[in-house]
Protein backbone atom coordinates (compact mmCIF):
# COMPACT_ATOMS: atom_id res chain seq x y z
CA UNK A 1 0.00 0.00 0.00
CA UNK A 2 2.83 2.34 0.90
CA UNK A 3 4.40 1.96 -2.52
CA UNK A 4 1.27 2.79 -4.47
CA UNK A 5 0.69 5.75 -2.20
CA UNK A 6 4.23 6.91 -2.68
CA UNK A 7 3.82 6.68 -6.41
CA UNK A 8 0.78 8.89 -6.28
CA UNK A 9 1.63 11.30 -3.52
CA UNK A 10 4.34 13.83 -4.01
CA UNK A 11 4.69 14.43 -0.31
CA UNK A 12 6.06 12.54 2.67
CA UNK A 13 4.05 14.39 5.28
CA UNK A 14 0.81 16.24 4.78
CA UNK A 15 -0.51 18.14 7.79
CA UNK A 16 -3.92 19.76 7.37
CA UNK A 17 -5.30 22.09 9.99
CA UNK A 18 -4.04 20.03 12.89
CA UNK A 19 -4.89 20.96 16.45
CA UNK A 20 -3.97 19.09 19.62
CA UNK A 21 -6.04 19.68 22.68
CA UNK A 22 -4.99 18.70 26.16
CA UNK A 23 -7.59 18.08 28.81
CA UNK A 24 -6.13 19.57 31.95
CA UNK A 25 -8.39 17.44 34.11
CA UNK A 26 -6.53 14.35 33.00
CA UNK A 27 -3.02 14.94 34.10
CA UNK A 28 -0.30 12.75 35.38
CA UNK A 29 -0.91 10.77 38.56
CA UNK A 30 -4.56 11.49 38.90
CA UNK A 31 -6.39 9.96 41.81
CA UNK A 32 -10.03 9.44 42.58
CA UNK A 33 -9.77 12.00 45.36
CA UNK A 34 -8.78 14.80 42.99
CA UNK A 35 -11.63 13.79 40.69
CA UNK A 36 -14.14 14.00 43.51
CA UNK A 37 -12.76 17.31 44.69
CA UNK A 38 -13.05 18.71 41.22
CA UNK A 39 -16.55 17.37 40.87
CA UNK A 40 -17.50 19.13 44.08
CA UNK A 41 -15.93 22.40 43.01
CA UNK A 42 -17.12 22.19 39.49
CA UNK A 43 -18.06 25.45 37.94
CA UNK A 44 -19.85 25.60 34.72
CA UNK A 45 -18.37 27.35 31.74
CA UNK A 46 -14.80 27.03 32.92
CA UNK A 47 -12.70 25.79 30.05
CA UNK A 48 -10.23 23.25 31.30
CA UNK A 49 -8.66 22.53 27.97
CA UNK A 50 -5.47 23.75 26.44
CA UNK A 51 -4.53 23.78 22.77
CA UNK A 52 -0.89 22.79 22.38
CA UNK A 53 -1.20 23.14 18.62
CA UNK A 54 -3.80 24.88 16.50
CA UNK A 55 -4.36 25.32 12.76
CA UNK A 56 -1.04 23.83 11.78
CA UNK A 57 -0.74 22.98 8.10
CA UNK A 58 2.29 22.16 5.99
CA UNK A 59 3.61 19.65 3.51
CA UNK A 60 6.98 18.02 3.31
CA UNK A 61 8.27 16.17 0.27
CA UNK A 62 10.86 13.41 0.25
CA UNK A 63 14.37 14.79 0.34
CA UNK A 64 13.45 17.83 2.37
CA UNK A 65 14.71 18.51 5.82
CA UNK A 66 12.53 20.71 7.93
CA UNK A 67 13.75 22.62 10.95
CA UNK A 68 11.17 23.35 13.62
CA UNK A 69 12.11 26.23 15.87
CA UNK A 70 10.36 28.28 18.52
CA UNK A 71 10.52 29.17 22.19
CA UNK A 72 10.17 26.57 24.93
CA UNK A 73 6.64 25.26 25.32
CA UNK A 74 5.58 26.42 21.87
CA UNK A 75 4.39 22.97 20.85
CA UNK A 76 7.41 21.77 18.88
CA UNK A 77 7.67 18.42 20.63
CA UNK A 78 3.91 17.92 20.43
CA UNK A 79 4.18 18.44 16.67
CA UNK A 80 6.82 15.73 16.45
CA UNK A 81 4.63 13.39 18.50
CA UNK A 82 1.77 13.97 16.08
CA UNK A 83 4.03 13.34 13.09
CA UNK A 84 5.21 10.12 14.71
CA UNK A 85 1.62 8.98 15.20
CA UNK A 86 2.06 8.92 18.97
CA UNK A 87 -0.63 11.53 19.54
CA UNK A 88 -3.76 11.64 17.42
CA UNK A 89 -4.83 15.17 16.53
CA UNK A 90 -7.97 16.54 18.18
CA UNK A 91 -8.89 18.28 14.93
CA UNK A 92 -7.60 18.19 11.41
CA UNK A 93 -5.75 15.27 9.88
CA UNK A 94 -2.30 14.16 8.85
CA UNK A 95 -1.02 11.70 6.28
CA UNK A 96 2.43 10.24 6.57
CA UNK A 97 3.81 8.28 3.65
CA UNK A 98 6.73 6.04 4.49
CA UNK A 99 8.31 4.56 7.56
CA UNK A 100 8.87 6.92 10.44
CA UNK A 101 11.61 6.57 13.00
CA UNK A 102 10.79 8.43 16.13
CA UNK A 103 13.04 7.74 19.08
CA UNK A 104 12.37 11.30 20.05
CA UNK A 105 14.09 11.65 23.37
CA UNK A 106 16.82 9.26 22.56
CA UNK A 107 17.30 6.28 24.80
CA UNK A 108 14.50 7.16 27.17
CA UNK A 109 12.58 4.01 26.32
CA UNK A 110 15.30 1.60 27.30
CA UNK A 111 14.66 -1.16 29.77
CA UNK A 112 17.11 -0.39 32.56
CA UNK A 113 17.59 -3.99 33.65
CA UNK A 114 18.31 -5.46 30.25
CA UNK A 115 21.68 -5.27 28.52
CA UNK A 116 22.36 -2.92 25.66
CA UNK A 117 22.25 -5.82 23.23
CA UNK A 118 18.88 -7.02 24.55
CA UNK A 119 17.60 -3.47 24.27
CA UNK A 120 18.63 -3.30 20.61
CA UNK A 121 16.42 -6.32 19.94
CA UNK A 122 13.62 -5.04 22.13
CA UNK A 123 13.66 -1.71 20.30
CA UNK A 124 13.66 -3.63 17.03
CA UNK A 125 10.61 -5.58 18.14
CA UNK A 126 8.83 -2.37 19.11
CA UNK A 127 9.71 -0.86 15.74
CA UNK A 128 8.38 -3.98 14.07
CA UNK A 129 11.66 -5.22 12.61
CA UNK A 130 12.22 -8.94 12.29
CA UNK A 131 14.79 -10.68 14.47
CA UNK A 132 17.25 -11.75 11.77
CA UNK A 133 17.13 -8.29 10.26
CA UNK A 134 17.90 -6.77 13.65
CA UNK A 135 20.71 -9.26 14.24
CA UNK A 136 22.25 -8.16 10.96
CA UNK A 137 22.02 -4.51 11.98
CA UNK A 138 23.18 -4.91 15.55
CA UNK A 139 26.86 -5.02 14.60
CA UNK A 140 26.70 -1.64 12.89
CA UNK A 141 24.60 -0.24 15.75
CA UNK A 142 27.18 -1.34 18.31
CA UNK A 143 29.96 0.08 16.18
CA UNK A 144 28.24 3.42 15.59
CA UNK A 145 27.26 3.82 19.25
CA UNK A 146 30.87 3.08 20.22
CA UNK A 147 30.18 1.74 23.70
CA UNK A 148 32.57 -1.22 23.64
CA UNK A 149 32.03 -4.00 26.15
CA UNK A 150 29.22 -2.09 27.82
CA UNK A 151 26.93 -3.49 25.16
CA UNK A 152 26.56 -6.62 27.31
CA UNK A 153 26.02 -4.68 30.56
CA UNK A 154 22.61 -3.53 31.82
CA UNK A 155 21.55 -0.08 30.61
CA UNK A 156 21.43 1.20 34.17
CA UNK A 157 25.24 1.14 34.24
CA UNK A 158 25.46 3.46 31.21
CA UNK A 159 26.32 7.13 31.31
CA UNK A 160 23.75 9.48 29.78
CA UNK A 161 26.04 10.04 26.81
CA UNK A 162 26.30 6.31 26.14
CA UNK A 163 22.55 5.97 26.40
CA UNK A 164 21.98 8.80 23.92
CA UNK A 165 24.54 7.34 21.52
CA UNK A 166 22.91 3.92 21.57
CA UNK A 167 19.48 5.49 21.13
CA UNK A 168 20.64 7.52 18.16
CA UNK A 169 22.34 4.51 16.61
CA UNK A 170 19.14 2.44 16.89
CA UNK A 171 16.87 5.24 15.67
CA UNK A 172 18.93 5.85 12.56
CA UNK A 173 19.76 2.20 11.83
CA UNK A 174 16.22 1.32 10.92
CA UNK A 175 16.51 2.97 7.53
CA UNK A 176 13.58 5.32 8.01
CA UNK A 177 11.88 7.14 5.18
CA UNK A 178 11.15 9.92 7.61
CA UNK A 179 13.40 10.71 10.54
CA UNK A 180 12.11 12.75 13.47
CA UNK A 181 14.75 14.20 15.76
CA UNK A 182 14.24 16.18 18.94
CA UNK A 183 17.27 18.05 20.27
CA UNK A 184 19.59 15.11 19.74
CA UNK A 185 22.44 17.03 18.34
CA UNK A 186 23.23 18.65 21.63
CA UNK A 187 23.93 15.35 23.38
CA UNK A 188 27.16 13.47 23.50
CA UNK A 189 30.71 14.62 22.96
CA UNK A 190 32.18 16.57 20.06
CA UNK A 191 33.15 13.50 18.07
CA UNK A 192 29.74 11.90 18.37
CA UNK A 193 28.02 15.16 17.54
CA UNK A 194 29.98 15.36 14.32
CA UNK A 195 29.24 11.72 13.57
CA UNK A 196 25.52 12.14 14.14
CA UNK A 197 25.37 15.26 11.97
CA UNK A 198 27.02 13.28 9.20
CA UNK A 199 24.50 10.45 9.66
CA UNK A 200 21.51 12.81 9.53
CA UNK A 201 22.88 14.36 6.35
CA UNK A 202 23.34 10.90 4.88
CA UNK A 203 19.71 9.99 5.56
CA UNK A 204 18.44 13.30 4.24
CA UNK A 205 20.54 12.86 1.12
CA UNK A 206 19.05 9.42 0.47
CA UNK A 207 15.82 11.17 -0.57
CA UNK A 208 14.37 10.84 2.92
CA UNK A 209 12.61 13.47 4.90
CA UNK A 210 13.94 14.78 8.17
CA UNK A 211 12.08 16.84 10.73
CA UNK A 212 14.37 18.35 13.30
CA UNK A 213 13.44 20.20 16.46
CA UNK A 214 16.37 22.16 17.80
CA UNK A 215 17.61 25.28 19.46
CA UNK A 216 20.78 25.17 17.40
CA UNK A 217 20.11 27.96 14.88
CA UNK A 218 23.34 27.37 13.00
CA UNK A 219 22.30 23.81 12.28
CA UNK A 220 18.91 24.95 11.01
CA UNK A 221 20.33 27.68 8.78
CA UNK A 222 23.08 25.45 7.49
CA UNK A 223 21.46 22.09 6.88
CA UNK A 224 17.69 22.44 6.70
CA UNK A 225 16.19 23.52 3.41
CA UNK A 226 13.03 24.76 5.07
CA UNK A 227 12.02 25.89 8.52
CA UNK A 228 8.89 26.72 10.44
CA UNK A 229 8.61 28.88 13.51
CA UNK A 230 6.02 27.87 16.08
CA UNK A 231 4.83 30.14 18.86
CA UNK A 232 2.07 29.19 21.29
CA UNK A 233 0.89 26.37 19.08
CA UNK A 234 0.63 28.41 15.88
CA UNK A 235 2.89 28.53 12.89
CA UNK A 236 4.01 32.15 12.69
CA UNK A 237 6.61 31.87 9.95
CA UNK A 238 7.51 29.37 7.29
CA UNK A 239 10.04 29.27 4.50
CA UNK A 240 13.72 29.76 3.94
CA UNK A 241 15.65 28.69 7.07
CA UNK A 242 17.84 31.78 7.22
CA UNK A 243 14.79 34.05 7.05
CA UNK A 244 12.80 32.09 9.60
CA UNK A 245 15.76 32.01 11.95
CA UNK A 246 16.20 35.76 11.68
CA UNK A 247 12.46 36.29 12.31
CA UNK A 248 12.73 34.04 15.34
CA UNK A 249 15.77 35.89 16.65
CA UNK A 250 14.10 39.23 16.10
CA UNK A 251 10.92 38.14 17.89
CA UNK A 252 12.71 36.52 20.78
CA UNK A 253 14.90 39.60 21.07
CA UNK A 254 11.76 41.73 21.29
CA UNK A 255 10.11 39.46 23.86
CA UNK A 256 13.33 39.44 25.86
CA UNK A 257 13.33 43.23 25.81
CA UNK A 258 9.69 43.25 26.93
CA UNK A 259 10.50 40.87 29.75
CA UNK A 260 13.46 42.96 30.79
CA UNK A 261 11.23 46.03 30.85
CA UNK A 262 8.70 44.17 32.96
CA UNK A 263 11.37 43.02 35.38
CA UNK A 264 12.56 46.59 35.65
CA UNK A 265 9.00 47.74 36.37
CA UNK A 266 8.54 45.10 39.06
CA UNK A 267 11.88 45.92 40.63
CA UNK A 268 10.97 49.61 40.61
CA UNK A 269 7.83 48.72 42.57
CA UNK A 270 5.46 50.27 40.07
CA UNK A 271 2.16 48.53 39.33
CA UNK A 272 2.27 46.66 36.06
CA UNK B 1 10.80 -7.53 0.67
CA UNK B 2 9.46 -5.61 3.60
CA UNK B 3 11.12 -6.29 6.93
CA UNK B 4 8.59 -4.46 8.99
CA UNK B 5 5.62 -5.89 10.85
CA UNK B 6 4.32 -2.45 11.67
CA UNK B 7 2.30 -0.37 9.29
CA UNK B 8 4.63 2.18 7.84
CA UNK B 9 2.44 4.82 6.29
CA UNK B 10 -0.46 6.06 8.34
CA UNK B 11 -3.14 8.68 8.56
CA UNK B 12 -4.47 10.02 11.78
CA UNK B 13 -7.30 12.33 12.56
CA UNK B 14 -9.77 13.05 15.32
CA UNK B 15 -12.31 10.56 13.92
CA UNK B 16 -12.64 7.45 16.09
CA UNK B 17 -13.82 4.09 14.72
CA UNK B 18 -16.86 2.28 16.11
CA UNK B 19 -16.77 -0.60 18.64
CA UNK B 20 -16.58 -3.39 16.07
CA UNK B 21 -13.81 -1.67 14.15
CA UNK B 22 -11.94 -1.20 17.42
CA UNK B 23 -12.24 -4.92 18.17
CA UNK B 24 -10.91 -5.82 14.75
CA UNK B 25 -8.09 -3.31 15.17
CA UNK B 26 -7.11 -4.85 18.51
CA UNK B 27 -7.15 -8.31 16.98
CA UNK B 28 -4.89 -7.14 14.14
CA UNK B 29 -2.59 -5.38 16.64
CA UNK B 30 -2.04 -8.58 18.57
CA UNK B 31 -1.74 -10.80 15.53
CA UNK B 32 0.75 -8.60 13.70
CA UNK B 33 2.77 -7.91 16.84
CA UNK B 34 2.93 -11.43 18.26
CA UNK B 35 6.70 -11.38 17.88
CA UNK B 36 6.92 -8.26 20.03
CA UNK B 37 4.69 -9.92 22.62
CA UNK B 38 6.95 -12.97 22.56
CA UNK B 39 9.97 -10.77 23.01
CA UNK B 40 8.41 -8.88 25.93
CA UNK B 41 7.46 -12.18 27.56
CA UNK B 42 11.01 -13.49 27.27
CA UNK B 43 12.50 -10.21 28.54
CA UNK B 44 10.11 -10.33 31.51
CA UNK B 45 11.07 -13.89 32.40
CA UNK B 46 14.74 -13.11 31.98
CA UNK B 47 14.53 -10.11 34.30
CA UNK B 48 12.49 -11.82 36.98
CA UNK B 49 14.77 -14.82 37.02
CA UNK B 50 17.94 -12.78 37.06
CA UNK B 51 17.51 -10.28 39.85
CA UNK B 52 17.09 -12.63 42.79
CA UNK B 53 19.54 -15.08 44.29
CA UNK B 54 17.38 -18.14 43.76
CA UNK B 55 15.88 -16.88 40.50
CA UNK B 56 12.96 -18.87 39.24
CA UNK B 57 13.16 -21.26 42.18
CA UNK B 58 11.10 -18.68 44.04
CA UNK B 59 8.21 -19.44 41.73
CA UNK B 60 8.31 -23.01 43.01
CA UNK B 61 8.93 -22.12 46.65
CA UNK B 62 6.37 -19.33 46.86
CA UNK B 63 3.17 -21.41 46.65
CA UNK B 64 4.71 -24.10 48.86
CA UNK B 65 5.54 -21.61 51.60
CA UNK B 66 2.08 -20.09 51.41
CA UNK B 67 0.62 -23.58 51.63
CA UNK B 68 2.61 -24.17 54.80
CA UNK B 69 1.21 -21.00 56.38
CA UNK B 70 -2.38 -22.08 55.72
CA UNK B 71 -1.73 -25.66 56.80
CA UNK B 72 -0.41 -24.43 60.15
CA UNK B 73 -3.26 -21.93 60.50
CA UNK B 74 -6.17 -24.15 59.47
CA UNK B 75 -5.11 -27.73 60.26
CA UNK B 76 -3.05 -27.15 63.38
CA UNK B 77 -4.47 -24.04 65.04
CA UNK B 78 -8.11 -24.13 63.89
CA UNK B 79 -8.07 -27.95 63.90
CA UNK B 80 -10.05 -28.38 60.72
CA UNK B 81 -10.97 -31.96 59.98
CA UNK B 82 -10.45 -31.70 56.21
CA UNK B 83 -8.33 -34.72 55.21
CA UNK B 84 -5.17 -34.12 53.16
CA UNK B 85 -5.48 -30.38 53.77
CA UNK B 86 -2.09 -29.48 52.17
CA UNK B 87 -3.29 -30.78 48.78
CA UNK B 88 -6.76 -29.29 49.35
CA UNK B 89 -5.35 -25.79 49.86
CA UNK B 90 -2.63 -26.12 47.22
CA UNK B 91 -5.28 -26.71 44.55
CA UNK B 92 -6.51 -23.15 45.28
CA UNK B 93 -3.17 -21.44 45.95
CA UNK B 94 -1.77 -22.51 42.59
CA UNK B 95 -4.38 -20.73 40.41
CA UNK B 96 -4.69 -17.81 42.82
CA UNK B 97 -0.96 -17.00 42.82
CA UNK B 98 -1.10 -16.98 39.06
CA UNK B 99 -4.17 -14.74 38.99
CA UNK B 100 -2.72 -12.30 41.52
CA UNK B 101 0.59 -11.86 39.73
CA UNK B 102 -1.25 -11.48 36.42
CA UNK B 103 -3.41 -8.66 37.77
CA UNK B 104 -0.55 -6.91 39.56
CA UNK B 105 1.72 -7.02 36.53
CA UNK B 106 -1.09 -5.83 34.26
CA UNK B 107 -1.84 -2.81 36.46
CA UNK B 108 1.69 -1.51 36.03
CA UNK B 109 2.11 -2.65 32.42
CA UNK B 110 1.19 0.67 30.78
CA UNK B 111 2.30 3.17 33.39
CA UNK B 112 5.83 1.76 33.66
CA UNK B 113 6.30 2.15 29.90
CA UNK B 114 5.35 5.84 29.91
CA UNK B 115 8.61 6.99 28.34
CA UNK B 116 8.36 4.53 25.51
CA UNK B 117 4.70 5.37 24.87
CA UNK B 118 5.60 9.03 24.51
CA UNK B 119 8.25 8.43 21.89
CA UNK B 120 7.10 5.50 19.81
CA UNK B 121 3.94 4.58 17.96
CA UNK B 122 2.95 1.02 18.72
CA UNK B 123 -0.25 -0.76 19.75
CA UNK B 124 -0.35 -0.38 23.52
CA UNK B 125 -2.53 -3.45 23.91
CA UNK B 126 0.56 -5.62 23.50
CA UNK B 127 1.77 -4.49 26.94
CA UNK B 128 -0.96 -5.99 29.19
CA UNK B 129 -1.19 -8.93 26.79
CA UNK B 130 2.51 -9.62 27.26
CA UNK B 131 2.48 -9.38 31.06
CA UNK B 132 -0.57 -11.64 31.25
CA UNK B 133 1.02 -14.22 28.98
CA UNK B 134 4.29 -13.99 30.91
CA UNK B 135 2.44 -14.64 34.17
CA UNK B 136 1.41 -18.07 32.87
CA UNK B 137 4.92 -19.09 33.93
CA UNK B 138 3.76 -18.75 37.54
CA UNK B 139 1.21 -21.44 36.89
CA UNK B 140 3.64 -23.65 34.98
CA UNK B 141 6.26 -23.42 37.72
CA UNK B 142 3.55 -24.07 40.29
CA UNK B 143 2.82 -27.40 38.62
CA UNK B 144 6.23 -28.63 39.79
CA UNK B 145 5.44 -28.57 43.53
CA UNK B 146 1.94 -29.86 42.72
CA UNK B 147 3.43 -32.87 40.95
CA UNK B 148 5.84 -33.41 43.82
CA UNK B 149 3.02 -33.28 46.39
CA UNK B 150 0.93 -35.77 44.43
CA UNK B 151 3.74 -38.21 43.78
CA UNK B 152 5.38 -38.05 47.19
CA UNK B 153 2.44 -37.74 49.56
CA UNK B 154 -0.93 -38.27 47.89
CA UNK B 155 -0.37 -40.94 45.30
CA UNK B 156 -3.88 -42.34 45.78
CA UNK B 157 -5.37 -38.99 44.63
CA UNK B 158 -3.68 -39.05 41.23
CA UNK B 159 -6.23 -39.60 38.49
CA UNK B 160 -6.78 -39.16 34.79
CA UNK B 161 -8.84 -36.08 35.53
CA UNK B 162 -5.58 -34.12 35.82
CA UNK B 163 -5.60 -33.83 32.02
CA UNK B 164 -8.43 -31.29 32.39
CA UNK B 165 -6.09 -28.84 34.18
CA UNK B 166 -5.15 -27.00 30.95
CA UNK B 167 -8.85 -26.58 30.09
CA UNK B 168 -9.59 -24.95 33.44
CA UNK B 169 -6.45 -22.84 33.11
CA UNK B 170 -7.55 -21.69 29.64
CA UNK B 171 -10.86 -20.41 31.01
CA UNK B 172 -9.03 -18.66 33.84
CA UNK B 173 -6.68 -17.07 31.29
CA UNK B 174 -9.59 -15.66 29.28
CA UNK B 175 -11.12 -14.07 32.35
CA UNK B 176 -7.76 -12.77 33.57
CA UNK B 177 -6.87 -11.22 30.21
CA UNK B 178 -10.14 -9.26 30.15
CA UNK B 179 -9.51 -7.98 33.67
CA UNK B 180 -5.90 -7.16 32.74
CA UNK B 181 -7.05 -4.87 29.90
CA UNK B 182 -9.42 -3.03 32.22
CA UNK B 183 -7.03 -2.47 35.13
CA UNK B 184 -4.07 -1.56 32.93
CA UNK B 185 -5.88 1.27 31.13
CA UNK B 186 -7.85 2.57 34.11
CA UNK B 187 -4.60 2.83 36.09
CA UNK B 188 -3.30 5.34 33.53
CA UNK B 189 -6.04 7.77 34.56
CA UNK B 190 -6.48 6.78 38.19
CA UNK B 191 -3.44 5.61 40.05
CA UNK B 192 -5.66 4.38 42.90
CA UNK B 193 -6.14 1.10 41.06
CA UNK B 194 -2.97 -0.23 42.62
CA UNK B 195 -4.14 0.49 46.16
CA UNK B 196 -7.68 -0.67 45.57
CA UNK B 197 -6.57 -3.90 43.96
CA UNK B 198 -4.45 -4.89 46.94
CA UNK B 199 -7.51 -4.93 49.18
CA UNK B 200 -9.96 -6.12 46.56
CA UNK B 201 -7.80 -9.14 45.75
CA UNK B 202 -7.44 -10.08 49.41
CA UNK B 203 -11.19 -9.85 49.95
CA UNK B 204 -11.84 -11.75 46.75
CA UNK B 205 -9.61 -14.60 47.96
CA UNK B 206 -11.34 -14.92 51.32
CA UNK B 207 -14.81 -14.74 49.76
CA UNK B 208 -13.93 -17.51 47.31
CA UNK B 209 -13.96 -21.14 48.38
CA UNK B 210 -10.19 -21.35 48.73
CA UNK B 211 -9.41 -21.92 52.40
CA UNK B 212 -12.72 -23.67 52.76
CA UNK B 213 -14.40 -25.78 50.11
CA UNK B 214 -17.63 -25.33 48.21
CA UNK B 215 -19.00 -28.03 50.53
CA UNK B 216 -18.57 -25.68 53.49
CA UNK B 217 -20.72 -23.13 51.68
CA UNK B 218 -23.40 -25.75 51.03
CA UNK B 219 -23.60 -26.39 54.77
CA UNK B 220 -24.63 -22.82 55.49
CA UNK B 221 -26.85 -22.63 52.40
CA UNK B 222 -30.00 -23.33 54.43
CA UNK B 223 -29.49 -20.36 56.74
CA UNK B 224 -28.26 -17.88 54.08
CA UNK B 225 -29.74 -19.10 50.78
CA UNK B 226 -29.49 -15.84 48.78
CA UNK B 227 -25.96 -15.15 49.98
CA UNK B 228 -24.78 -18.53 48.75
CA UNK B 229 -26.44 -17.98 45.37
CA UNK B 230 -24.51 -14.72 45.10
CA UNK B 231 -21.28 -16.52 45.93
CA UNK B 232 -21.79 -18.74 42.92
CA UNK B 233 -21.55 -15.75 40.56
CA UNK B 234 -17.92 -15.44 41.58
CA UNK B 235 -15.73 -16.72 38.72
CA UNK B 236 -13.39 -18.20 41.29
CA UNK B 237 -16.22 -20.25 42.76
CA UNK B 238 -16.30 -22.15 39.46
CA UNK B 239 -12.53 -22.13 39.01
CA UNK B 240 -11.55 -23.24 42.52
CA UNK B 241 -14.24 -25.93 42.52
CA UNK B 242 -13.01 -27.22 39.16
CA UNK B 243 -9.34 -27.22 40.11
CA UNK B 244 -10.16 -28.97 43.36
CA UNK B 245 -12.37 -31.53 41.65
CA UNK B 246 -9.59 -32.70 39.37
CA UNK B 247 -6.65 -32.37 41.78
CA UNK B 248 -8.14 -33.29 45.13
CA UNK B 249 -11.64 -34.68 44.73
CA UNK B 250 -13.67 -34.42 47.92
CA UNK B 251 -13.13 -35.22 51.58
CA UNK B 252 -14.24 -38.80 51.05
CA UNK B 253 -14.19 -39.31 47.31
CA UNK B 254 -11.61 -39.57 44.55
CA UNK B 255 -11.04 -36.74 42.02
CA UNK B 256 -13.78 -36.12 39.45
CA UNK B 257 -14.17 -34.02 36.34
CA UNK B 258 -14.35 -30.21 36.55
CA UNK B 259 -17.58 -28.24 36.93
CA UNK B 260 -18.30 -28.37 33.18
CA UNK B 261 -21.49 -26.32 33.10
CA UNK B 262 -19.88 -23.69 35.32
CA UNK B 263 -16.79 -23.56 33.11
CA UNK B 264 -18.89 -23.26 29.96
CA UNK B 265 -20.90 -20.38 31.43
CA UNK B 266 -17.74 -18.70 32.69
CA UNK B 267 -15.99 -18.93 29.34
CA UNK B 268 -19.04 -17.36 27.67
CA UNK B 269 -19.11 -14.52 30.20
CA UNK B 270 -15.34 -14.10 29.95
CA UNK B 271 -15.45 -13.78 26.16
CA UNK B 272 -18.09 -11.09 26.41
CA UNK B 273 -16.09 -9.37 29.16
CA UNK B 274 -12.96 -9.62 27.00
CA UNK B 275 -14.71 -7.98 24.05
CA UNK B 276 -15.98 -5.11 26.22
CA UNK B 277 -12.60 -4.71 27.92
CA UNK B 278 -10.85 -4.59 24.55
CA UNK B 279 -13.23 -1.91 23.27
CA UNK B 280 -12.69 0.13 26.43
CA UNK B 281 -8.93 -0.21 26.06
CA UNK B 282 -8.93 0.83 22.40
CA UNK B 283 -11.22 3.76 23.16
CA UNK B 284 -8.93 5.30 25.75
CA UNK B 285 -5.63 4.25 24.13
CA UNK B 286 -5.13 7.49 22.13
CA UNK B 287 -5.11 9.48 25.37
CA UNK B 288 -2.24 7.52 26.95
CA UNK B 289 0.56 9.57 25.41
CA UNK B 290 -1.08 12.80 26.59
CA UNK B 291 -1.88 11.71 30.13
CA UNK B 292 1.26 9.79 31.03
Amino acid sequence: MANTLRGRAAYAIDVRGVGVKYDLRLTRKNTLRTSFTRLAHRRRGVDRTFWALRDVSFRLVHGESLGVIGPNGAGKSTLLQVLAGIITPSEGAIDVVGKVSSLLTLGAGFDQDLTGRDNIFLAGAFLGIQGEEMARRSASIVEFADIGQFIDAPIKTYSSGMRARLGFAIATSVDPDILLLDEVLSTGDQVFRAKSKARVLEIAAAAKAVVLVTHDMNWVAEFCNRAILIEQGHVVAEGDPAEVVSIHQERSERSRAEKAAEVARILAGAPA
Amino acid sequence: MTTSEAHASFSSSAARPGPLALLREAFDDIRSRRRLIGYLVRADAKKKGADTLLGNIWWVLDPLLQMLVYVVLVSVILQSSQPDYPLFIFAAILPWKWFMSSVNDAIASITTQDRLIKQLKFPKIVLPTATTVAAILHFVFGLIPLGALLVLLYRDRISGNLVFLPVIAAVQFLFTLALAYVVSCVNVFYRDVENISRHALRMWFYLSPALYGAAALERIASSHPTLIELFKFNPFYVLFTSYRNVIYGSATGAPTGPDWSGLLALSGVSLLFLALATILFKRVEPAFAKVL
